[in-house]
C-alpha cells in the first residue's frame, strides 16, 4: 500500500500529516455491501466452504476466507457485512471475493452500495498517562470508571471518534469512516496525552 | 430414543449390513427384522461409545475446510496426526463429521 501501514520505524513518517511522529495502525475495517438478490442461506451453507449457519442463534451465514483474512455475515436479504480486514482496499477485495463465491453458487449477486462503516486503529505513545487528570480536565468528553473498565473513554466531537486511552499509553481509536479521521483524532489528542504524561518514580 | 445412522458406514456397520442383505436375499430373515437389527445397531453403537469406550484420541492438523449446518459440523483436515496413548499415525486428508448428541434427546 502507498500509505503508511503503521509499520513504525520502517518507513519515514510524513510529519506534516502526523506531527506526533506516530501513525495509528489500522486493526479492523467493517464494510457493508448489497448483493441485491434474495439468498437461500441453507443452500449457501451446504455448498460453500468454511460456512456456519445456525438459524436458531443467528439469521446469517458466517463465512470466512483466508486472503484477505476476513469474516462475512451474509443475510437472506442479500445484505452482507465484511469484517476483519486491515485496510479499506483489503475490505473491498474481500467483499468482492465473497460476492464471487455467492455468484458461483448460482445467485445473481451484484455489488451495490459498498461502504466502509467503521475503521479501528491503535497505537502506543510509549509513556504512561494520568487518566484521572485527563478525565477531570476534559470532563465533557471523558468517561473514566476504573471499576467498570480500566481505560478512559474519550468521545471526541470533531472528528466524531471514540478513543480508548489506557494508563500504559496504548490508544484505540474507533468510529471512523475514513482513515484520516483516525489520524486527525490522534493528532488532536496527542498534545493532551503529553500534558497528562505520568512522571515515573 | 432416536439415533443417528452415522455408524452404519463404519467397517462393522457395513459388515452387518452386508450380512443382513445376504440373509434377506436367501430368505433366512424378513426385511422388517433386518431393519430392526440395524436400528438396534445404531442404538448399541451410541450406547457403547458413550459408556464403554474410555480411551481418548487427539487429532491435530491443518483445517482446510469447515462447515456447520443443521447442527452437524464437518471438518476436512490435511496432514493430520492421530494420537492415541503411545501410538501416533499421520493421515494426509481426513473428513470429520460430528453431530450434536443433544439433538437426539430433544
Amino acid at each position: 500500500m502507498a500509505d503508511q501501514g503503521g509499520l513504525e520505524g520502517s518507513q519515514p513518517v510524513d510529519l506534516k500529516k502526523h506531527p506526533s511522529g506516530i501513525v495509528p495502525t489500522l486493526q479492523n475495517i467493517v464494510s457493508t455491501v448489497n448483493l441485491d438478490c434474495k439468498l437461500d442461506l441453507k443452500n449457501i451453507a451446504l455448498s460453500a466452504r468454511n460456512a456456519e449457519y445456525n438459524p436458531k442463534r443467528f439469521a446469517a451465514v458466517i463465512m470466512r476466507i483466508r486472503e484477505p483474512k476476513t469474516t462475512a455475515l451474509i443475510f437472506a436479504s442479500g445484505k452482507m457485512v465484511c469484517t476483519g480486514a486491515k485496510s479499506e482496499q483489503q475490505s473491498k477485495l474481500a467483499a468482492r471475493k465473497y460476492a464471487r463465491i455467492i455468484q458461483k453458487l448460482g445467485f445473481p449477486a451484484k455489488f451495490k452500495d459498498f461502504k466502509i462503516q467503521n475503521i479501528v486503529g491503535s497505537c502506543d505513545v510509549k509513556f504512561p498517562i494520568r487518566l484521572e487528570g485527563l478525565a477531570y480536565s476534559h470532563g465533557a468528553f471523558s468517561s473514566y470508571e476504573p471499576e467498570l473498565f480500566p481505560g478512559l473513554i474519550y468521545r471526541m466531537k470533531q472528528p466524531k471518534i471514540v478513543l480508548l486511552i489506557f494508563v500504559s499509553g496504548k490508544i484505540v481509536l474507533t468510529g471512523a469512516k475514513v482513515r484520516d479521521e483516525t489520524y486527525t483524532a490522534f493528532e488532536n489528542i496527542y498534545p493532551v496525552l503529553t500534558e497528562f504524561r505520568k512522571n515515573q518514580q | 430414543m432416536a439415533t443417528f445412522e452415522l455408524y452404519r458406514r463404519s467397517t462393522i456397520g457395513m459388515c452387518l449390513t452386508d450380512t443382513l442383505d445376504e440373509m434377506v436375499q436367501n430368505g433366512t430373515l424378513r426385511p422388517e427384522l433386518a431393519f430392526q437389527v440395524l436400528v438396534q445397531f445404531d442404538k448399541s453403537m451410541t450406547e457403547a461409545l458413550e459408556n464403554q469406550v474410555k480411551s481418548k484420541v487427539t487429532i491435530k492438523g491443518h483445517l482446510h475446510t469447515y462447515r456447520f449446518c443443521d447442527n452437524v459440523w464437518t471438518f476436512i483436515l490435511q496432514n493430520a496426526t492421530f494420537k492415541h496413548e503411545e501410538c501416533q499415525e499421520n493421515v494426509g486428508r481426513v473428513k470429520i463429521v460430528a453431530c450434536d448428541s443433544k439433538l437426539l434427546t430433544q
